[in-house]
């Protein structure tokens, strides 16, 4: 992993491909309406994934009669030993391979290889992995680690000749060479397959170099292996997804080929003059999958890498690291399911939850909440959960003593606390957590100053339950005394149920779902959102996990699950309140025109899908907003990720502050404690000038009206 | 959308993916233009497959007096040697810039894939909006197997090194439409 973030070419490469693919996506996808389209995918998903069985019975009626023998695969082991079946029985010594990704799930290459067959890879990146006897490291651009210069060694190597590393259309023209020779040799081709359409018995193939369109037709055996998973009803759902799937991986709106064969058709160098054409379909745990309640939804996946396109992880270590077989977000889950716990484990750790991958899936499955639903199956089956964790359980469980511990923190620091941070930090934290200053645990926490400092007013105009959470509570106190000066101008009465405690996102951030749910539970008794016209809270993280996690964790629950569902009403951001429903106006702010950077919290810009609000109460309140770079990428804090992995944590915090710093503004606005946690705690930590980090709630309320 | 929209869109959405857009009035057009194109690149050799006896004999003409070579059948056997693979589209689609090419004949397969040129005469009332407007026509042409259907839009391209956009890895480094105006009167068919 250090390795990985050392590498500057794959780290520079996959920034500048991460910001180019944004827009490039955004482009395609103009005049759709992606909400939409997303919605009817997941629906047509959905509605086959619980009948593939069906779906592949009617498909096989089909492709026997149009003359294809069709197999199904239990596992990767016997899809393997299908193929190379296939192939003995049809005197095959060559193999030209289309790219699949469900040849790499079986290990397939090299299975083949063992059983003595030539496999030559036509995909241009998957060709020059495989003379390097490497893995994918992206799902739609396999080479994309490997700078040019690299790839002019590899073919100086393969063809004996010196080859100019900025001639990259020379260099072309050399596999193109190559492979072309590989192509008339081979005695079988072989293919994956983006779509199965049950009701014509047709394969659907996507590529760009149109390296499928001669798999398919120069050998005289054509196999196809496929996923279960790739079976759809007919022509317009394949259509839909095709619709979607070019301009979610590349940002094309359609790819060059598209490729449909329904039977064995004409081929002169076969015996007949007719094709042999087999398809193998792949089980390997999908059918179990597809009847799961919660996990079949990743079988909705259409192989487009959008998720690791735009996760903040994968940007720094890159595929070999972010993944087993499957890379990025799906990648982490598809893992467990397909190469099992032992290759999991690590991986599905690292995981943000900042919801980006969440919000360009192009079927809308949700991979944050699955990725956690993976490390939770994992915790349980393992049946040892870390010393953290059941900690975790014990204490967040448990709000007096939560509450008692945090007290007792503040005492506990003394001796290391100066200036509103951590000085040294607590012998458990290694070195690696230096990259930013942990805050002070505050004197005394909100709760205890709350009746003094919250004035009750005469006829309120709302009625508004402040959502504390831990970190205003206990460390960032000031944030909600600058809450109570501005809304008290406006008349609004804020309230704060004592009873309240942690959200518990950090416990489902642990696997912990129980203890998530318990907490749930003390908060809603705690906090009726029927006596409150809105239920705010300043914390992005908290207000997230209340509104989307809740009636996961509880909706369904008798009685509270009505208060789920209220809860979820009501609850609003500081932005959203201010700007939609007091409707405040430039006029109220005396406006210092002070220059301000905005950090969009992953929790707040996706979660909540509030984007408009902040950056507009900004200029409302008479500053001067100044856009930067990636200001919708995570910051790097994830909550306890930041603690399990600071590399990483560190190099993204240190890249948002660049940004920051590059516009010349005076202050970083942010409307969230956790990345107010981790901007300054950072910023404490760089030599020159720095830049000042506020929540919007201190920017806003700070200047005086 | 009206039929001078969907070309409009359809030469829009063609250029920004390099392939090349002309209008031509008949197929006598259509074939020098086959002609002057595979001469101008230097190649002598046109693949023709699935073109009528008339038509074949038309070109065969055509391609006499510029001294190339013109192959209509047993495309294999001349792998390596194929300049320009010309065919007649069945549907283009405007908003993808995509030939919809029925491909079920080995000879038109090797001829637009093994081909450096690909030039494909596509009629005028052939072309549709979307993708979506086409399913139920392909959906049924789907039905009969054999079958190989492809969807075409623009030339072979990779980005596999260092993300940089490279035509022609595998199959032809251009693709030209000719799109030929089979409609006497201005009105939608």
């Amino acid at each position: 992993l250090k390795r990985a973030l050392g590498n500057q070419f794959l780290g520079a490469t996959l920034d500048t491909f991460a910001s180019s693919y944004k827009v490039s996506r955004a482009k395609a996808f103009e005049g759709i309406h992606l909400d939409s389209l997303i919605a009817e995918i997941a629906a047509g998903k959905d509605a086959s994934i619980p009948h593939l069985e069906e779906l592949f019975s009617a498909f096989k009626d089909r492709a026997e009669a149009a003359g294809i023998r069709v197999h199904v695969a239990r596992t990767a082991l016997e899809a393997n030993t299908i193929i190379a079946d296939i192939a003995r029985a049809n005197q095959v010594k060559k193999i030209v391979k289309g790219k699949s990704m469900t040849a790499e799930e079986t290990f397939l290459n090299h299975h083949l290889e063992e059983e003595g067959f030539v496999v030559t890879e036509t995909d241009l990146g998957e060709w020059i992995i495989q003379l390097r006897h490497e893995g994918p490291s992206h799902m739609v651009m396999p080479a994309i680690h490997l700078s040019r210069k690299e790839v002019a060694e590899l073919f100086t190597k393969v063809t004996g000749r010196q080859q100019d590393p900025d001639d990259i259309n020379g260099m072309i023209k050399v596999a193109r060479k190559e492979l072309r020779q590989a192509f008339l040799e081979a005695d079988m081709g072989i293919t994956g397959a983006n779509f199965a359409i049950a009701d014509t018995g047709t394969i659907g193939i996507v590529t760009n170099e149109g390296n499928g369109r001669l798999v398919t037709t120069l050998p005289r055996v054509h196999v196809a292996l496929i996923g279960f998973d790739k079976l759809v009803p007919d022509l317009k759902s394949a259509l839909r997804i095709l619709k979607a799937l070019p301009r979610s991986a590349t940002g094309q709106l359609i790819s060059t080929y598209v490729t449909w064969i329904n039977g064995p058709t004409e081929c002169t160098s076969a015996p007949g003059g007719r094709k042999e054409m087999h398809i193998v379909f792949l089980d390997n745990g999908r059918l179990a999958l597809a009847r799961d309640p919660l996990f079949s939804q990743a079988l909705r996946c259409i192989r487009c890498g959008a998720c690791a396109n735009v996760c903040p992880i994968y940007k720094l270590v890159g595929g070999h690291n972010y993944g087993h077989v499957y890379i990025g977000a799906i990648g982490l889950i598809l893992t467990y399911f397909y190469h099992g716990r032992e290759n999991a484990r690590a991986i599905v750790k690292a995981c943000l939850n900042c919801q980006a991958c969440k919000a360009v899936c192009p079927t809308g499955i949700d991979l944050p909440y699955l990725i956690k639903g993976v490390s939770r199956t994992i915790l349980e089956a393992e049946g040892k959960p870390p010393v953290k964790n059941r900690l975790l359980k014990h204490v967040l469980g448990n709000r007096k003593l939560f509450h008692f511990l945090l007290r007792g923190a503040y005492l506990a620091q003394k001796p290391v606390a100066g200036g509103g941070y951590l000085r040294h930090l607590p012998f458990f934290f290694s070195s690696a957590h230096g990259f930013r200053s942990l805050p002070a645990v505050a004197r005394t926490p909100l709760r205890d100053m709350w009746e003094r400092i919250n004035p009750r007013l005469d006829k309120p105009r709302y009625r508004v339950a402040l959502f504390g959470g831990c970190l205003v509570d206990f460390v960032y106190p000031e944030q909600a005394q600058a809450l109570i000066q501005l809304l008290g101008k406006h008349n609004v009465q804020l309230e704060y149920p004592m009873e309240q405690t942690c959200c518990g996102l950090p416990a489902m951030m642990m696997g912990e779902n129980e203890t998530a749910r318990e907490v749930a539970v003390q908060n809603l008794k705690s906090m009726d959102p029927a006596s409150y016209d809105f239920v705010l809270t300043l914390c992005a993280s908290c207000g997230s996990h209340l509104k989307e996690n809740y009636p996961k964790l509880c909706g369904e629950d008798e009685g509270i699950g009505l208060k789920v569902m209220q809860l979820r009403d009501k609850l609003i951001d500081f932005s959203s309140f201010m700007m939609n429903v007091l409707q405040v106006k430039p006029e109220m702010f005396e406006g210092s025109g002070k220059k301000v950077a905005y950090h969009a919290p992953c929790h707040l810009c996706r979660s909540l899908g509030v984007t408009r609000e902040p950056r507009e109460l900004i200029q409302t309140a008479g500053l001067t907003y100044l856009p930067a770079k990636d200001e919708d990428v995570c910051c790097g804090f994830g909550g306890s990720f930041s603690v399990d992995f600071p590399e990483i944590s560190a190099e993204l915090l240190k890249r948002k502050l660049d940004h920051a710093e590059a516009t010349g503004a005076d202050l970083l606005v942010t409307d969230c404690p956790g990345c107010v946690l981790q901007l300054r705690g950072g910023m404490d930590q760089r030599s020159g000038r720095k830049v000042e980090v506020r929540h919007i709630v201190e920017t806003v309320g700070g200047e005086k009206p | 959308m009206e039929r001078d929209e969907r070309l409009k869109l359809l030469k829009e959405r063609a250029e920004a993916v390099q392939t090349s857009v002309s209008d031509v009035t008949g197929l006598q057009q259509a074939f020098l233009y086959a002609v002057e194109v595979t001469r101008s690149q230097g190649g002598s050799t046109i693949a023709a497959p699935a073109l009528g006896p008339e038509e074949r004999s038309q070109l065969a003409e055509l391609c006499r007096q510029a001294e190339i070579t013109l192959i209509v059948e047993n495309v294999r056997d001349h792998i390596g040697k194929i300049q320009t693979g010309l065919t007649l589209g069945d549907w283009g689609v405007a908003e993808t810039a995509t030939l919809v090419l029925d491909s079920t004949s080995e000879d038109v397969r090797i001829a637009t894939m093994l081909s450096e040129t690909h030039v494909a005469i596509l009629p005028r009332s052939r072309i549709k909006s979307d993708l979506m407007e086409l399913e139920a026509e392909l959906s049924e042409s789907m039905k009969s197997a054999p079958r190989y259907l492809s969807f075409i839009s623009g030339a072979s391209r990779t980005a596999d090194i260092e993300r940089v956009l490279t035509i022609g890895v595998h199959g032809p480094q251009e693709l030209h439409l000719l799109i030929l105006d089979d409609e006497l009167t201005g009105e939608e068919p």
